[in-house]
């Protein structure tokens, strides 16, 4: 007769709605530079929030560009020679997958799609 | 009274898990990093076997994954046809080197200067990760498709591992053979340990350690059942094995003694390895789980707690979990 081993709790599974790599967690905001460098070496507070007001006028303005994006008629630009056209529906939050109706391909019309970000070199649309 | 062993699974690939490597010991505690064929390998905090991130970007089953030692890096070996380097604390992808063929093994120098891949198209590739772009330096030989490749002899040689049933030590600088080993079967597995100059390799039912400069044998350990992986234990007191009958076994490394067997795992167990400090170690299996199991069973370390019988009973025993009896 033996007990088995308690444990405190079972591992964490992965976070079905993210890739991870919790930008919050010591490790990310001790290792990770940020791909537009940041003047935070410098101690110029009011240089610092000035930057962090630009920074932040960018994300929103990005996410306006994609809010303004939404159901309107795209063309993407894609690699192997792939030019598209579809109806842009939205963005998951790691911008991974383009999610889009109406999706216009050689073999038809693909009703609804996802289109992996990462095979995009670019998209056009009409504002 | 005895403890059985309560291993931990950790759930979230949803096909066979087919490699998985730990980092070194890094400020912020070790890594775990698990290849699957769902193409989506995932890296775990090594000793609970919490998810931290999956890297996401292979197109095809990803057949190896490595860490650098202070787990700031990845690479990964896939199916469509690319090696994969990865920022392992972002979780982007930062490089991809295209092969000819499936790539099966990705190994990173100490400094993680250079990237070793090897695969179906037979030839072993050093990549100069300060300098992508330029050609790899291609190492030529083997007559099958090689399963496993690893710096050796502090970076200055290479052992590989191919299903044209040898084994060869080739000189890094020369890309010359410089020693070969040959079986009459395949071997499933190999692993390098740098500390002694050992390197493990299993085929059949046999788990086989050898000199890693001269590959001259040192001994050879028979398990019950075909053997996929085997992993030896930083202070060399004790080998584990796992393969076809789903069993983890546990060997003592100087008697060859059976110590411990473990059922749990519902398919044939792929990959087994030893984390940094010998406090555990990882299976992946057939079954799409990784299974972390202690070393010495009872022993209060990451999520496992040491509960002495008599402290059952007391009002603090919610904070620990004990876990359900699985008749496996």
């Amino acid at each position: 007769m033996s007990i088995p081993v308690s444990v405190l709790r079972l591992p964490r599974g992965p976070d079905p709605n993210s890739r991870g790599f919790d930008p919050q967690s010591p490790r990310f905001i001790a290792l990770c530079t940020t791909s537009i460098p940041t003047s935070a070496a410098s101690h110029d507070t009011e240089q610092l929030q000035e930057e962090q007001r630009v920074r932040s006028m960018l994300r929103e303005n990005f996410l306006r560009c994609l809010l303004s994006v939404n159901n309107k008629k795209v063309h993407f630009h894609m690699l192997e020679k792939v030019n598209v056209e579809a109806t842009f529906g939205s963005s998951d939050i790691d911008v991974l997958n383009f999610q889009v109706s109406d999706l216009h391909t050689p073999i038809g019309v693909q009703k609804e799609a996802l289109i992996r970000s990462r095979d995009v070199i670019s998209f056009t649309f009409d504002l | 009274m005895a403890m059985r062993q309560t291993p931990l699974t950790c759930s979230g690939h949803t096909r066979p898990v087919v490699d998985l490597a730990f980092s070194g010991v890094t400020p912020y505690g070790y890594f775990l990093i698990s290849a699957c064929k769902d193409g989506k390998p995932m890296l775990r905090q090594g000793d609970t076997g919490d998810w931290v991130g999956t890297f996401l970007g292979h197109k095809g089953a990803v057949w190896g994954a490595t860490l650098n030692t202070d787990a700031t890096k990845a690479a990964t070996a896939a199916a469509d046809f690319t090696a994969k380097v990865w920022d392992a604390v972002s979780g982007d992808e930062v490089l991809s080197l295209a092969h000819k063929h499936i790539v099966k093994s990705v190994n990173f120098t100490q400094d993680s200067n250079c990237l070793l891949t090897g695969g179906n198209d037979k030839l072993l590739r050093i990549y100069d990760l300060s300098n992508p772009e330029a050609a790899p330096q291609e190492i030529s030989g083997h007559t099958a498709a090689i399963k496993k490749a690893l710096w050796c002899n502090n970076d200055t040689q290479i052992l590989s591992a191919a299903d044209d049933k040898t084994i060869r030590l080739w000189d890094r600088d020369s890309l010359q053979e410089v020693r070969t080993l040959t079986f009459d079967l395949s071997v499933s597995s190999m692993e390098y340990v740098a500390d002694g100059e050992i390197v493990v390799i299993t085929y059949g039912k046999t788990i086989a350690f050898y000199n890693a400069l001269s590959l001259e044998l040192i001994k050879t350990v028979e398990a019950p059942a075909p053997i996929n992986s085997a992993s030896l234990h930083p202070d060399k007191d004790f080998l584990v094995a796992g393969g076809e009958d789903f069993k983890l076994y546990k060997f003592d490394y100087s008697t060859k003694e059976e110590l411990e067997s473990y059922k749990g795992h519902f398919g044939p167990v792929h990959c087994v390895r030893f984390s940094p400090d010998g406090e555990l170690y990882a299976s992946g299996s057939e079954d799409g789980t990784l299974r972390l199991w202690q070393t010495a069973v009872g022993k209060t370390y990451g999520l496992w707690k040491c509960v002495l019988p008599e402290d059952l009973g007391v009002e603090n025993t919610d904070q620990v979990y004990t876990p359900p009896e699985i008749k496996a």
